[in-house]
């Protein structure tokens, strides 16, 4: 069957990329590395999932109604990877919206194309 | 065993900062003087535990057979240390310390200080985070808290436009370089199931596909923006310059290393070392490196303003060690190969001691005269002959004036160049001459007649003297005896980072 | 191991060129201080220029040096290559963006071509 995820993961990335590059609204550029962050999430779950003889896995829980050899389970370690992930995610968008905001009082503008007093 | 105290004792000192702060300006002074002494005897206790038995150090943080007695193959984050992480965590240890004390006298006018000495430990736990570890989500978390402190750094003065503009720009990329890097490490973990290095080794010497050379090429993207080559090194002449100036010292010196030249180095040579073609990898690091070495000398040589033309110099010689590090990939395995990598590393901690140097001198100047604009700047040898004397030592020891300590990772990277490819060598001596312009220019407006600005000009205090006068003892005791250093020192160095095999058995176990 | 330094010969050299730059400092001494003993025209100059000898009908700079234009032949020489590389650093951050992304793409089409 197609791999419907990796395709969306790897559109979020090509959008996020996309976006850096031609937007010159600061917040934009906010949105796009929050979308970047997001396709790459999405991406490193996708990796967990894997079917075993047929059988489609479930979440990995151990509940304690498990038989011996009966549901397989979606690999763990992408999640704890990605979760990580996601905080590290939030902090640097934290940072980024305070710089915005700062840069705004100093400017007067959000345009990206205004930054521009230190070249050569 | 010593080696997690590296990272607790930072650490603990870091988030307890503020509390410290509550008691006072002299208690928090003091306990941010006290953790960096602490990091630094224990950085100094780990290196010389390494360099006397050359024995790798595995630390699992966990149990170590937790799969039961069969296993015998930690499922941990495991952290690795071998002679090169130490040697980095030892420089890194000291200019940190050195930085710290620094800032004390010259942060006294700022406000919000306790944030600063949080951020400052946080940024020293990050570095040296990534130096000891050997798993590679591990090194992207400690990657991360060393980025995200640099960034909250270089705009700390945020009254300014300069500091804001550079730390917007500054952001922005690196978190993109650091989603490349993540993107690496996704696809590696998709293809072979593992993010240990050394059970990754062992898998793609095992099967090497596309995508393992795609996740290269991504994660060495990535790592050459972290440590500033042409043409992504655009970020470190904004943020180098705007950044106060103990800071700058820490990143111009440390953080362009440990976060991108000893990720690239490990990841080439300890993950990845026999399953490619080498000789690519190489021949792609030098392309980078001269480039480097033409674009960011050159550019230091027309700069008025004195910090940048101190960034723009980091980059220039992040140009040598790309090229040193370039050569030991492409010769891989001969004699030649070996003397440009100790070259590489000799240099990475030749340059954070005289950068740091150069770094702090201009802080000292920046205190007392109010400008950095150099045309504004001429004469400040009267009035200040101790600041000027540390700066010709600094910059004649990067120019790579024989008796200081330049000279010698210098005269290695030239000969091992001229014998691997002589086209290499004179691209090397070309960016010597545009560093030696640069400097010399420098040199003539502090030696000239004095002019308005510096008027009111006088030596720092104590507080500001004490760490260039280390380092300049520093640089001039390491200059004495270059080449017992390398022997001594650089050459196992070289000789650990080659042998993947140790690197893979020590955790492995021969399975 | 490559090469060969021993600490005396730099101190040898070292001791030589003390005294020939003393040397020198005497004649420049000799042949610029003319007939003045005190205030700042016993200065030896070191960019060409007496400080009061006025030449009619040339201009005469007045106060500090600084060093804008040590180096001048090396900077006019090649000055078309630093007039692109200062057109290159322009300050926008797309330009920064796009610098990672060409870096990107050549890394990863040199890996995957070759290698």
């Amino acid at each position: 069957m197609i791999p419907l995820q990796f395709i969306t993961a790897f559109l979020m990335l090509f959008m996020g990329f996309y976006a850096f590059l031609y937007k010159r609204n600061l917040l934009k550029l906010i949105l796009a590395l929050d979308v970047i962050d997001s396709g790459i999430h999405l991406l490193l779950i996708s990796f967990g999932y894997r079917l075993e003889d047929g059988t489609l896995p479930t979440a990995p829980i151990y509940t304690g109604y498990e038989t011996l050899k009966g549901t397989p389970m979606v690999g763990p370690i992408p999640q704890a990877l990605v979760l990580t992930s996601i905080v590290i995610g939030v902090c640097v968008l934290a940072l980024a919206t305070a710089l915005t905001i700062n840069a705004y009082r100093h400017y007067g503008s959000l345009d990206i194309n205004k930054l521009r007093r230190l070249r050569g | 065993m010593m080696l997690p105290f590296l990272i607790i004792i930072p650490l603990l000192g870091a988030f307890s900062m503020p509390i410290m702060s509550l008691l006072g300006e002299k208690a928090r002074n003091a306990w941010a003087i006290l953790v960096s002494a602490l990091t630094l005897g224990v950085a100094s206790k780990v290196f010389y535990d390494v360099w006397s038995t050359r024995q790798l150090v595995v630390y699992t943080l966990g149990a170590n057979t937790p799969l039961g007695k069969g296993v015998n193959f930690p499922i941990r984050i495991l952290w690795e240390v071998d002679l090169f992480g130490a040697l980095i965590a030892l420089t890194i240890a000291f200019v940190g310390f050195l930085a710290v004390l620094y800032s004390i006298e010259y942060m006294k006018h700022d406000t919000g200080l306790d944030k600063y000495y949080t951020l400052i430990l946080t940024l020293e736990l990050g570095m040296l985070g990534i130096v000891i570890t050997g798993d590679l989500f591990n090194f992207y978390v400690f990657l991360e808290i060393m980025s995200i402190a640099s960034y909250a750094l270089v705009a700390f003065r945020n009254d300014t436009w300069e500091g804001i503009e550079a730390g917007i720009k500054y952001m922005f990329v690196g978190s993109l370089a650091s989603s490349f890097i993540l993107l690496g490490i996704a696809l590696l973990y998709g293809q072979y199931g593992t993010l240990t290095m050394s059970y990754l080794a062992v898998k793609i010497a095992q099967n090497p596909t596309l995508v393992g050379r795609v996740a290269l090429g991504l994660l060495m993207g990535g790592l050459l923006f972290k440590s500033g080559a042409v043409p992504v090194h655009m970020w470190l002449s904004d943020a180098h310059p705007a950044a106060p100036s103990s800071i700058s010292a820490m990143l111009s010196g440390l953080v362009i290393k440990a976060g991108g030249i000893y990720a690239l180095t490990r990841i080439a040579f300890s993950i990845y070392a026999t399953s490619i073609n080498i000789k690519t990898v190489g021949w792609l690091v030098i392309f980078f490196g001269c480039l480097t070495l033409i674009v960011g000398n050159a550019m230091a040589v027309v700069q008025t303003d004195m910090k940048r033309l101190f960034a723009f110099s980091s980059v220039g010689q992040i140009g040598y060690i790309l090229l040193g590090i370039g050569i030991g990939l492409a010769a891989y395995g001969t004699k030649i190969g070996d003397i440009a990598l100790a070259g590489a590393i000799y240099h990475t901690v030749n340059h954070a001691l005289m950068k740091a140097l150069l770094f702090l001198t201009a802080g000292a100047v920046l205190h007392e005269a109010g400008t950095k604009n150099l045309n504004e700047l001429s004469g400040i040898a009267k009035k200040m002959p101790f600041t000027s004397f540390a700066f010709l030592v600094g910059a004649a020891a990067i120019v790579g004036l024989p008796p200081l300590n330049g000279f010698a990772s210098k005269w290695l990277i030239y000969e091992s160049s001229a014998l691997y490819n002589p086209f290499l060598a004179a691209i090397a001596v070309a960016g010597t001459a545009f560093c030696t312009a640069a400097y010399i220019r420098v040199i003539f407006t502090f030696f000239g007649a004095p002019s308005e600005a510096v008027e009111n000009a006088k030596e720092p205090g104590k507080a500001m003297i004490v760490p260039m006068l280390v380092l300049i003892t520093a640089i001039i005791i390491m200059g004495l005896l270059p080449w017992q250093i390398n022997d001594r020192i650089m050459l196992p160095t070289v000789d650990m980072l080659k042998d993947q095999l140790h690197y893979v058995i020590a955790v492995v176990g021969g399975a | 191991m490559f090469g060969y330094w021993d600490a005396l010969y730099f101190i040898y050299v070292l001791l030589i060129g003390l005294i020939i730059s003393y040397l020198v400092f005497k004649w420049a001494e000799r042949s610029s201080m003319g007939t003045r003993r005190t205030g700042n025209g016993t200065k030896i100059f070191l960019s060409g220029e007496d400080e009061d000898n006025v030449v009619p009908q040339f201009e005469h700079l007045k106060g500090y040096f600084t060093g804008r234009h040590t180096m001048w032949g090396l900077i006019r020489g090649i000055n078309r290559m630093f007039i692109a590389f200062r057109r290159e650093h322009t300050g926008l951050l797309s330009d920064y963006v796009a610098y990672l992304f060409i870096t990107v793409a050549i890394i990863l089409g040199v890996l995957i071509i070759w290698g």
